[in-house]
């Protein structure tokens, strides 16, 4: 049985639902009076993806007010993956959903040099009342190299698995793929000819224990 | 009396005017009943016998009644009925039980656990007697009136008559059983005797605390309050206030504590508190004008956004406490408050976390005090520095933070080192909100009491106390389960665990204390 870790962060405005999204996912409840998160809040979700795979999902649950962005740079760091939510009956949180995704490219990648994959999930669907119509929220998702978006119900649990699966898909790959760049890289790094990329394996020998 | 024995013959009229009460508590008389072999084995040995805790049962001529249990058998009759039991099936078993006992002769018998090995198996009928007797131990407190016969309840003897196929017992060998009674008795008297006392002692140490913070608020209104300044350095105050002020007059120790160095008056909270109103109802207007913000895909600014941010996050603010949501007593209250402050202060506005100081403050004043209090609190430098989200002085003051860790748990602080837990993690939350959020709120409150002694060192120290309290736990821990654990700290501490803890943290480096250390690290 092999364990992998992963790092996933949630982003979003106050009071979209972040923390709400995690007790559902983890612990499968929902609250009405959660406390706001200030800082950051952890939690873990253990799945059992094959016969003889399991993963660990390490959740970090990321204060929503824009004041703290500045402080989001080590919360952000050496992340596999991103969630970002929005409110579907509050616009601004939709709007704001692309300034989150800007952030969090700007303030950190992959490994590799690519963008940290990130979903887009408009929350409270289950509500009447809503300001955002999904051609938008598509064509958002395009714009800004979302790896996908859905809407979900926390509070009803409609969506919640699904979602975190298809991430997790997106993650196994990723891991492959760089398991395989890594190790090529580990071929080139032994050929003395190809001393320019031997900084870069240094640098993926230091990221592959990667905080988590 | 009759009665209740009537068809089970367990009450006995022993003839000398007392009636022998055989307990259905005791687990013997199915034991018997199921291993008789035991039992005949018991019979045989007659006054010989040695085996442990049945020695005593075959000694004894009298047929007085030593103990009675307080279970009687109408309650018995009542429980089964009660319960929906078969009672003729019941009473049928218990009259065999009866029959079992008539052959075996009476004795004495001590109640008490059966070692383990004497226990045979036991067939579902046995298990549900069992469950029965069980239950009925439990109800059986509730039933028995005699607080001084229940002690006994788990040790009693109970004499039944001397089995007439023995031997009269050589009177000296009665004598010595005699004594052996009495030493028993003595024993479970003495017991008795002690628990009561154990009791009494509990009761006077409650009382000892009561009186302690009688006593405790009568020197902070009497003594201390009167003469604020020439008392509020002196030791012995400082003595007192490290276990805690009183709540009657926590509120007012804290006004004069945190001080007003501003200069805030209540006219200036009434201005800032209209000024917010005006504004608070002109986003909700701005708002209902759909797309408004439409066209601009920068977030709206920090200001507006902030007084949006307070609606939502009042409700947010000690949610089981059901008071500061919407209808509760204090709703409008902590809005007006945290909206005051966000025109009083409009390079600051309102940040996450402020709802929990200012909520804290409103339940030990009147809003106008609290709203001085809060000013002036959050003029200290360190909410400053975390409210301004002044990054770099935040670094300093982390860093300066793991300096002290590293002086007072250097083993714990290297694990946090190896599993990359930062103290930005884990203690960001504790200064802005003053550990109101992450401690339940009594002990918050006396962190805060001595918060205003000892200023933001002890915030740090607090934050220390709390590392060493879980320090053995928090060592055999991974990433993971360690910031869980100081996101998410258990609410059933204990707040004297916690001082005690707090109060072995020392807050010197090679005798700099701690604002000096922050000084050296803020210049460099």
């Amino acid at each position: 049985m092999t364990e992998l870790l992963f790092k996933i962060i949630i982003i979003g405005d106050p009071t979209v639902g972040k923390t709400s999204f995690i007790q559902r996912y983890v612990n499968d409840s929902f609250r009405r009076d959660y406390k706001m998160t200030i800082g950051v809040d952890f939690a873990l979700k253990v799945v059992k993806w094959t016969e003889n795979q399991m993963i660990k999902l390490q959740l970090w649950d990321i204060a929503g007010q824009e004041r703290f962005t500045s402080m989001t740079r080590v919360y952000y760091k050496d992340a596999h993956a991103c969630v970002i939510m929005f409110d579907l009956t509050q616009r601004s949180t939709f709007q704001n959903a692309v300034n989150w995704k800007k952030d969090l490219d700007s303030k950190c990648s992959l490994t590799d040099g690519t963008p940290v994959p990130c979903l887009l999930l408009a929350n409270k669907c289950d509500l009447s009342h809503r300001e955002v119509e999904q051609s938008e929220i598509e064509k958002i998702c395009r714009e800004h190299d979302f790896i996908g978006w859905t809407e979900i119900s926390v509070k009803e649990g409609i969506m919640i698995e699904e979602p975190m699966r298809f991430l997790m898909e997106e993650m196994m790959i990723k891991h492959t793929e760089m398991e395989g760049f890594s190790e090529s890289m580990r071929q080139a790094a032994s050929n003395p000819e190809a001393i320019h990329l031997k900084q870069q394996s240094t640098v993926l020998a230091t990221q592959s224990g990667c905080g988590c | 009396m009759d009665e209740g024995c009537d068809g089970t013959g367990l009450c006995i009229d022993t003839g000398d005017g007392e009636f022998m009460e055989i307990s259905l508590h005791s687990r013997n008389s199915f034991e018997r009943k199921k291993n008789p072999s035991q039992d005949s084995g018991f019979e045989d040995r007659g006054s010989k016998s040695k085996k442990k805790g049945l020695s005593v049962s075959d000694f004894l001529t009298s047929r007085r009644i030593l103990f009675s249990l307080s279970v009687s058998q109408n309650f018995f009759v009542k429980f089964v009925s009660h319960y929906g039991f078969e009672e003729s099936k019941e009473v049928n078993r218990l009259r065999k039980a009866k029959e079992s006992e008539d052959d075996a002769e009476q004795g004495w018998k001590l109640f008490g656990r059966i070692p383990p090995k004497q226990a045979p198996d036991k067939d579902p009928q046995q298990i549900t007697q069992e469950f029965q007797n069980k239950l009925r131990s439990v109800a059986q407190p509730k039933n028995s009136k005699k607080s001084d016969i229940e002690v006994m309840s788990t040790t009693a003897l109970i004499l039944e008559n001397r089995p007439q196929n023995l031997p009269t017992k050589d009177p000296e060998e009665a004598e010595k059983h005699r004594q052996q009674y009495e030493a028993m008795v003595e024993a479970a008297r003495k017991k008795e005797l002690k628990e009561l006392k154990m009791k009494k002692k509990q009761k006077q140490q409650q009382l000892k605390n009561e009186d302690k913070v009688v006593c405790a608020a009568k020197r902070w209104t009497d003594e201390i309050l009167p003469n604020w300044e020439t008392m509020k350095s002196q030791k012995k105050t400082r003595e007192l206030w490290w276990h805690g002020i009183p709540t009657n007059v926590q509120g007012r120790v804290w006004q004069l504590a945190f001080g007003n160095d501003l200069n805030v008056t209540n006219e200036l909270y009434e201005i800032c508190c209209s000024r917010a109103d005006d504004r608070i109802r002109m986003t909700i207007e701005s708002s209902e004008i759909y797309g408004n913000s439409e066209t601009s895909s920068e977030p709206p600014s920090s200001k507006e956004s902030s007084v949006e941010l307070i609606k939502l996050d009042v409700s947010r603010t000690f949610p089981q406490l059901c008071i500061f949501q919407k209808g509760g007593p204090y709703y409008d209250l902590l809005h007006s408050l945290l909206g005051a402050y966000a025109c009083y202060r409009p390079d600051v506005g309102y940040v996450q976390g402020m709802s929990f100081i200012a909520a804290v403050l409103l339940l030990n004043m009147d809003v106008a005090d609290a709203f001085v209090c809060f000013a002036n609190l959050l003029n200290r430098p360190c909410q400053v520095a975390f409210f301004r989200v002044d990054e770099e002085l935040m670094k300093v003051y982390f860093h300066t933070f793991e300096e002290f860790f590293d002086e007072n748990m250097p083993g714990l602080y290297s694990h946090f080192k190896k599993h990359k837990v930062t103290p930005d993690l884990y203690i960001t939350e504790w200064i802005f909100a003053l550990f109101s959020k992450s401690l339940p709120l009594d002990i918050a409150c006396r962190v805060w009491d001595v918060f205003c002694r000892d200023g933001e060192e002890f915030l740090f120290r607090t934050a220390l106390g709390i590392l060493k309290m879980y320090e053995d736990l928090l060592l055999h821990m991974d990433f993971c389960n360690l910031v869980q654990l100081l996101t998410k700290i258990p609410e059933d501490i204990s707040g004297d665990t916690l001082f005690k803890h707090i109060d072995t943290i020392r807050m010197n480096i090679d005798k700099k204390r701690f604002n000096q250390v922050l000084a050296v690290n803020k210049e460099s």
